[in-house]
């Protein structure tokens, strides 16, 4: 209160301060460059600790400055008397704080990253927005855009000596501070330049703001569809400001009070805008998700280190960054490994690993680090910066490997939770029903967004692990890298590339459908470990566990055709639409390689840009190039093209050229087997699985896959025969269209819920499901007509004794079941559907599959007992496959049909 | 009466000596930017690529139609440079544009501002106006 006379509260501290900035100011010209501004500023920090800490040193006295200038106004709003200050004089200090702003802004955007720029654009448009004078007001403020010359000049010569005069003036001509308010803001600004660094943004984290006086204003303009009008605001607060420096009674006094509401609702906006506001000026709060990431990397201030940890020798020969120098490479400068898009001296290390870029210590440095980058949780920080891939990290968790809809669709369908096992589902949205926790057992850890936990190479074990899950490989040095000693700086890198091998799907798609082992022509047996014949090649022992004997492997994977030949990134990655199945999402169709007529292609040029980078990194030059494109949503196939009227296909990896077959002519013929799809033909064998049983044990130590954590009680499940065998035979009903595809016993089982759920309708549940399966396991020759037309496991009446007995001039079919009869249904254990018969409803684990029509059995079964005396490729079978009709008519009397009564 | 009509000279000299400096200022600005040119730069075009973010362009290619957006958002002029959802999104207060330039969510309500461009012959490049 004595001091309140004098009027000077924190005035002097506030003049203290500008000697600080202006003496700091001048060091700070010195390492400063303004025609590269980002490098120069970031340079100082990685290399050049003195010229960090001054420039610390200028950041923070100019913002004590300023919180010394506002305090001391505030200190003349908060008594009722007048100031009495001249008109001139009282609008020469109104002018003053608007420059003050101005000299902290320019400041602000003298540092040159993505939020100064973002600041500049701003005002630029601000400026020109204001009326009659606004292009050369933003013209003569801010200079050319890519220039920041004229910035630097007002900076530190227009609005600094404007600052001095206004100052000098105000306080009648003192010059100086009392000295010990000099020593204690020299001190105290040094304690702050020391702990705590002035900011630079990274220029990979999206979120941007202004500097911490603006983000009240920068609230203001969200709301604001015309901002210009803010400029009004402007001027209204330097009109109040006018008014209580120079105004008297009433209107003094409301102007006083009208500032201090507004700096109190500013001050909410202004803890707003720095606390609760995220990427894209969205409402964040922090209890959601990334809020460390989006709202506090604001704060990062890594402590000035005058002896960094590294040689700064090393660091200032590190090379650029995107336009900025990162400490990282000043230690791990020898790092090695990275394909060239990914090395170091392209993407730098913060760009996929996070942390701190301008930190110059161990610890600093690697706060808050991403170690093991490409995990979906934090891919868009990573793999999907904006620089980088954010389309493709977008598209990801649509696709089938991230949510496993189906998987989970089905699964809720066999425990009689849900009516349609089509239904879309997400692996990340499971409940507590019976179902949800067998999936959380026993099958959910296969998906993507399940994150990659440990260092070391994709192998069988490997589940999950996002982008990793497919790019990730190790050298063999990466590999004894990792092997060595904790706290030694590894240099030798695993690559991030487009090598993705069949070992990489082989983890997750050898189970279930266990279509990379089929791929690769081994079935899974109910052999225990110490069954399995030692020395046998015909046997393989994956995961320790799980024994595998050899058969017929797919065509293609003969022909040295790995998994990702045939599909294209869309369908792995996903096309950013939710599929409910496999069947959905998958693109690629045999036709589409091994077509019949002209080749649907698409040039080079026309190419979209996923596409084309991936050609041009495993072709090269694309140029002229013509390349097919599936029919079923029109990718391109880019490891195909077109040369001189024929299609070839490039294998991805081992660059094997090989022509594409067009299909055998009894495929392509439209009178006979043309509703059938090619693998209901081409597949060699499926793995079947029956009279499984599921029951849920309250003791049972088991696992929770979506928590990876241990717990007591989960599903288990007793599993039937594993058999191979060639795919029985189904109806795929969509709209019109109805195709015969391959199915297999995937669900007949019974499962016991009593232990988990008091849902007294369904303790017990029976089904017998078909699933249509994609066997992968293609041979060039398709199956023989008889492993149809007269077989029993191809209609799906399970095994046995299909026969065509012939007496008295009728003939009958007849069958006799290799299982037993199932108490639950009456039907064979193996079996979809009773001979000559048929079912409807829960029949398969697809609402558009079904078993063959008893007329369909009819047809076939007809052509079968032609089958019984006619050989395959007789001359009479042939003729058959252009007329069956014509045939049966020029019969002789020893033919006898069927009858059916 | 003199000392007054002394004042009010000194003030008119002032505010015409302070309009004589603002007009020049204006004047001299205004044909700097003149001098320095409409901005004509030709830029590395991608076919491939349906949304291209260049700096101050967005190169946008669908339906065999190149088209360029000036990349300042009209709100307040915020560079975007990144697309979410098929939609182009400003870092700064949220706007959201679709590929045509038109404005899906505010608080920008003015489209992208479409800039005059020819794609090369070859069409490898584009050359951009303005």
């Amino acid at each position: 209160m004595a001091k309140k006379n004098d009027k000077t509260t924190f005035g002097t501290i506030a003049v203290a301060m500008f000697w600080l900035v202006i003496l700091s100011g001048i060091l700070l010209a010195v390492p400063f460059n303004v025609e590269s501004p980002y490098l120069s500023v970031s340079t100082m920090i990685v290399a050049n600790p003195w010229a960090a800490l001054i420039r610390n040193y200028h950041y923070w006295s100019s913002q004590f400055f300023l919180v010394f200038s506002l305090i001391h106004l505030y200190d003349h709003f908060h008594y009722k008397e007048k100031i009495g200050l001249k008109k001139g004089m009282a609008f020469r200090l109104s002018i003053g704080v608007l420059i003050i702003f101005l000299a902290m802004i320019t400041g602000f955007l003298l540092k040159g990253d993505s939020d100064s720029e973002q600041a500049r654009q701003i005002l630029q448009t601000l400026a020109e927005r204001v009326p009659l004078i606004g292009q050369s007001l933003a013209f003569s403020l801010l200079g050319h855009p890519e220039s920041y010359q004229l910035i630097y000049v007002h900076h530190i010569a227009t609005f600094t000596v404007f600052i001095a005069v206004i100052m000098i003036e105000h306080s009648r001509r003192k010059y100086w501070p009392p000295v010990l308010d000099f020593v204690i803001s020299a001190i105290g600004v040094l304690a702050f330049s020391y702990l705590f660094s002035a900011p630079l943004h990274d220029n990979l984290n999206p979120a941007v703001k202004g500097p911490w006086y603006f983000v009240g204003f920068q609230e203001i303009l969200h709301w604001l569809s015309h901002p210009a009008w803010s400029l009004l605001l402007f001027l209204v607060l330097l009109v109040l400001l006018y008014l209580v420096n120079s105004a008297k009674g009433k209107t003094m006094f409301l102007s006083k009070r009208s500032l201090l509401v507004f700096t109190g609702f500013y001050l909410v906006l202004t803890i707003i805008g720095l606390f609760f506001r995220g990427e894209r000026w969205q409402w964040k709060n922090p209890w959601q998700e990334n809020y460390r990431y989006e709202v506090l990397n604001n704060f990062k201030s890594p402590r000035v280190q005058l002896t960094p940890e590294f040689e700064l020798g090393t660091a200032i020969a590190s090379p650029v960054i995107q336009g900025r120098k990162e400490s990282c490479l000043a230690c791990h400068s020898e790092t090695h490994g990275l394909t060239d898009s990914h090395s170091p001296e392209a993407i730098g290390c913060v760009s996929c690993h996070g942390g701190n870029p301008f930190a110059t210590g161990k610890n600093q440095s690697h706060n808050n680090m991403i170690l093991i980058p490409g995990n979906l949780a934090t891919a868009p920080q990573s793999c999907g910066t904006t620089q980088c891939h954010p389309e493709i990290v977008e598209r990801v968790p649509t696709g089938l490997m991230a949510t496993l809809s189906g998987m989970i669709s089905v699964d809720r369908f066999v425990f009689n939770e849900q009516d349609n096992p089509d239904e879309l589902a997400n692996v990340h949205h499971l409940g507590n029903s019976a179902a949800d926790e067998h999936l959380r057992n026993l099958c959910v850890r296969c998906h993507l967004g399940n994150p990659k936990t440990e260092y070391g190479p994709v192998n069988e074990s490997s589940r999950g692990g996002g982008c990793l899950a497919c790019h990730l490989n190790y050298s063999p040095e990466a590999e004894i890298a990792l092997a060595k000693v904790k706290d030694t700086i590894i240099n030798a890198h695993p690559s991030i590339s487009l090598a993705t091998s069949n070992n990489h799907c082989f983890g997750c798609h050898s189970r279930s459908g266990r279509i990379s082992t089929n791929y690769e022509g081994w079935h899974e047996t109910t052999l225990e470990v110490k069954q399995m014949p030692t020395n046998d090649n015909n046997y393989r022992l994956i995961e320790g566990e799980r024994v595998f004997v050899k058969k017929q492997q797919d065509v293609h994977h003969e022909l040295g055709m790995e998994c990702i030949d045939c599909h294209h990134s869309y369908e792995v990655m996903g096309d950013g639409t939710l599929y409910a199945h496999q069947e959905d999402q998958a693109d690629v169709q045999c036709i589409d390689c091994h077509f019949d007529g002209d080749a649907r292609t698409i040039k080079a040029e026309n190419l979209d840009n996923e596409s084309a980078i991936i050609a041009a990194l495993r072709l090269g030059n694309i140029s002229g190039k013509e390349f097919l494109v599936t029919g079923k949503r029109k990718h391109a196939l880019v490891n195909t093209f077109v040369e001189n009227d024929t299609a070839f296909l490039q294998t991805k990896n081992s660059k094997i050229k090989m022509a594409l077959t067009r299909p055998a002519e009894v495929c392509t013929r439209s009178n006979a087997h043309s509703d059938l799809a090619c693998s209901s033909c081409h597949s060699s064998w499926v793995p079947t699985c029956i009279g499984c049983h599921n029951e849920y044990d309250p003791n049972e130590p088991s696992y929770n896959m979506v928590a990876n954590k241990e717990q007591t009680g989960g599903w288990v499940e007793f599993f039937g025969e594993y058999e191979a065998k060639l795919p029985s035979l189904g109806m795929r009903t969509e709209g019109e269209k109805s195709e015969v595809i391959p199915v297999a016993p995937g669900m007949i089982l019974t499962i016991d819920k009593s232990a988990y759920t008091d849902d007294a309708d369904n303790l017990t549940i029976f089904h017998r499901l078909y699933a249509p399966v994609a066997p992968h396991t293609t041979t060039k020759e398709g199956r023989d007509c008889k492993s149809c037309h007269n077989s029993s496991l191809a209609l799906g009446y399970g095994e046995g004794k299909l026969e065509y007995e012939m007496a008295d001039g009728k003939g009958k079919w007849t069958f006799a079941p290799l299982y037993q009869r199932d108490v639950n249904d009456g039907l064979p254990a193996d079996a979809w559907i009773d001979f000559l018969q048929t079912r409807t409803g829960k029949v398969a684990t697809r609402s558009n599959v079904s078993p063959l029509s008893v007329e369909q059995q009819q047809a076939i079964l007809t052509v079968g007992a032609c089958l019984t005396c006619h050989d395959d490729d007789s001359r009479i079978m042939k003729a058959t496959l252009n007329d069956f009709e014509e045939q049966l008519q020029k019969r002789s009397s020893a033919c006898i049909l069927p009858e059916w009564k | 009466m003199k000392t007054k009509n002394r004042r009010v000279f000194l003030k008119i000299v002032a505010v015409g000596f302070v309009s004589f400096f603002a007009f020049i200022w204006n004047k001299l600005t205004l044909q700097h930017i003149a001098t320095s040119g409409a901005e004509e730069v030709s830029v590395p075009l991608n076919m491939n690529k349906e949304v291209q973010f260049f700096d101050k362009y967005i190169i946008v290619n669908s339906d065999h139609q190149t088209k360029v957006f000036s990349s300042h958002c009209s709100h307040l002029g915020c560079k975007i440079d990144k697309m979410e959802s098929g939609k182009l999104v400003c870092p700064c207060h949220g706007s959201e544009y679709d590929l045509q330039g038109q404005v899906i969510k505010g608080p920008a309500y003015k489209n992208l501002t479409i800039l005059d461009s020819t794609v090369s012959d070859d069409g490898k490049s584009i050359t951009i106006k303005g």
